[in-house]
């Protein structure tokens, strides 16, 4: 195992934890329609930037899928994840310099990016998981103004989070 | 191989999302209370629109046959019209003034009163002519199906001609456009009748002569026009059409109308028919014969 690796496992044990056990507890103990933090999609996130897109897919998924363990709503967070590693690329290129990161740039963290292109990359980021994974919870567009409405109060909630990530570990790989 | 890998590996991640969220789709619906609920729900609806549709095709293609079997259903509730029709004269025939519809006889009279007169054969017009002084009809039923000369043929317009030559398969009709057709008809709401004859000309309107004079004011254009039940061959109210234009003078016999009528039915467009099978015609023809003896 290299040491690129396991920060990577380290991050996935670690938000995996925070999600599953404080902010699903959080999540239940007040009103779970509208206050619902994710923040495991950091993971897929701050995966390595060279990392070909398949894998960020597939890690998306299985760390949505492990998510859902927590929250028994199998494969609602596996989705949400997948998609994330797949629009990852997508936001991550608009923030890219001329002719792409290089390789001394490891990871989408304000070590590596600005700290407001890893906010506004981050905010992308977020809302497009958010929206997918509440268009998939309810699963009609039937209640598309709750759907937004939930998308935009827990982004509010998660950016928050997402932040006092930043700030505390400022993750360098 | 490894080649296939890498070029997966370059361009997968599409591909890959799409292989991940059809597996996810398959556990979300199969497993999440919520979401399968929704899915049979919208694929219910769905389904439901997939199979009337599919029905309709269906139902296009077997469009010929259902138009027969209505056809029939048709005839059957014109023969049952046309005999109640002629249930409330054999009523009257027994001195009671009362109709049908209001007949409180005893079961033993009314079944007496119950007396079948018409019956009514499905056919198809197979050849028709509208531009000659002497239109005909072909039809494609003969004496094979009990049809004979005399006959009417009636569709759910209303008149369409006179049956005259009959082969055991085939039929030749007078159409309502020849100069020899002559039809009592009665316009309904003044109770009077006349001859219903086509002059030549626009093939949609025939002329109703031998109209009253008295009537000259009453008769207003679209006052519907029916057949009287008079005549053996056509069964009582079988609809003719509507009065086209105010009575007029007969230039031939001044002290009765002429009338214009438009036809209900358009006689360029004839497809499916009835022949009119008159159950009691030989026994009232054979009265008609003591008559003239």
């Amino acid at each position: 195992m290299n040491s690129s690796t396991l920060p990577i496992i380290w991050r996935f044990l670690g938000l995996l934890a925070v999600q599953g056990l404080l902010l699903k507890q959080m999540g239940m103990a007040v009103d779970l329609t509208y206050f619902n933090v994710l923040l495991y999609p950091l993971f897929i996130l701050l995966l390595p930037l060279q990392m070909p897109a398949p894998y960020v897919v597939l890690l998306g998924a299985l760390i949505g899928g492990a998510v859902d363990v927590f929250y028994a709503s199998p494969g609602v967070h596996a989705s949400a994840g997948a998609f994330s590693g797949f629009v990852r690329g997508v936001v991550i290129g608009m923030f890219s310099p001329k002719g792409g990161f290089s390789s001394k740039e490891l990871i989408f963290s304000p070590a590596h990016v600005s700290w407001p292109t890893y906010l506004r990359g981050a905010a992308i980021f977020f809302f497009l998981h958010l929206f997918w994974y509440f268009s998939v919870d309810a699963f009609t567009f039937v209640y598309f103004g709750s759907i937004i409405g939930r998308t935009a109060a827990s982004w509010g909630l998660t950016m928050i989070f997402v932040v006092l990530y930043g700030a505390m570990f400022n993750p360098k790989n | 191989m490894g080649r296939l890998f890498q070029l997966l590996l370059r361009n997968g991640g599409f591909v890959t999302w799409i292989f991940v969220e059809l597996f996810c789709f398959v556990a979300i619906v199969q497993y999440n209370n919520t979401q399968g609920a929704v899915w049979a729900n919208t694929t219910e609806i769905f389904g439901g629109r997939i199979l009337e549709k599919r029905q309709n095709i269906s139902d296009y293609f077997s469009l010929s046959e259902r138009i027969d079997s209505l056809n029939h259903v048709m005839d059957s509730l014109q023969s049952r019209l046309a005999n109640a029709r002629v249930m409330q004269v054999s009523v009257r025939d027994t001195h009671f003034l009362v109709t049908y519809d209001s007949l409180s006889l005893s079961d033993s009279i009314r079944h007496k009163t119950i007396r079948p007169e018409y019956e009514f054969i499905t056919a198809k017009v197979i050849g028709n002519s509208i531009t000659s002084a002497n239109n005909w009809l072909i039809i494609n039923r003969g004496s094979n199906d009990l049809v004979a000369p005399h006959m009417a043929v009636v569709s759910a317009n209303g008149i369409v001609g006179i049956i005259r030559h009959v082969s055991p398969n085939f039929s030749i009709a007078m159409s309502a456009l020849h100069r020899q057709t002559k039809i009592t008809a009665a316009l309904q709401k003044q109770k009077t009748f006349g001859s219903l004859v086509w002059e030549g000309g626009d093939p949609q309107v025939m002329t109703l002569k031998d109209i009253s004079k008295h009537f000259e004011d009453v008769i207003k254009p679209g006052d519907p026009v029916v057949t009287s039940g008079y005549s053996v061959m056509f069964p009582k109210d079988i609809p003719v059409g509507k009065v086209l234009s105010k009575a007029t003078p007969d230039p031939e016999n001044p002290h009765f109308l002429v009338v214009k009528v438009q036809l209900s039915q358009d006689m360029s467009d004839l497809n499916d028919v009835s022949i009119v099978r008159n159950l009691y015609s030989v026994e009232i023809d054979s009265l008609k014969a003591k008559v003239k003896q």
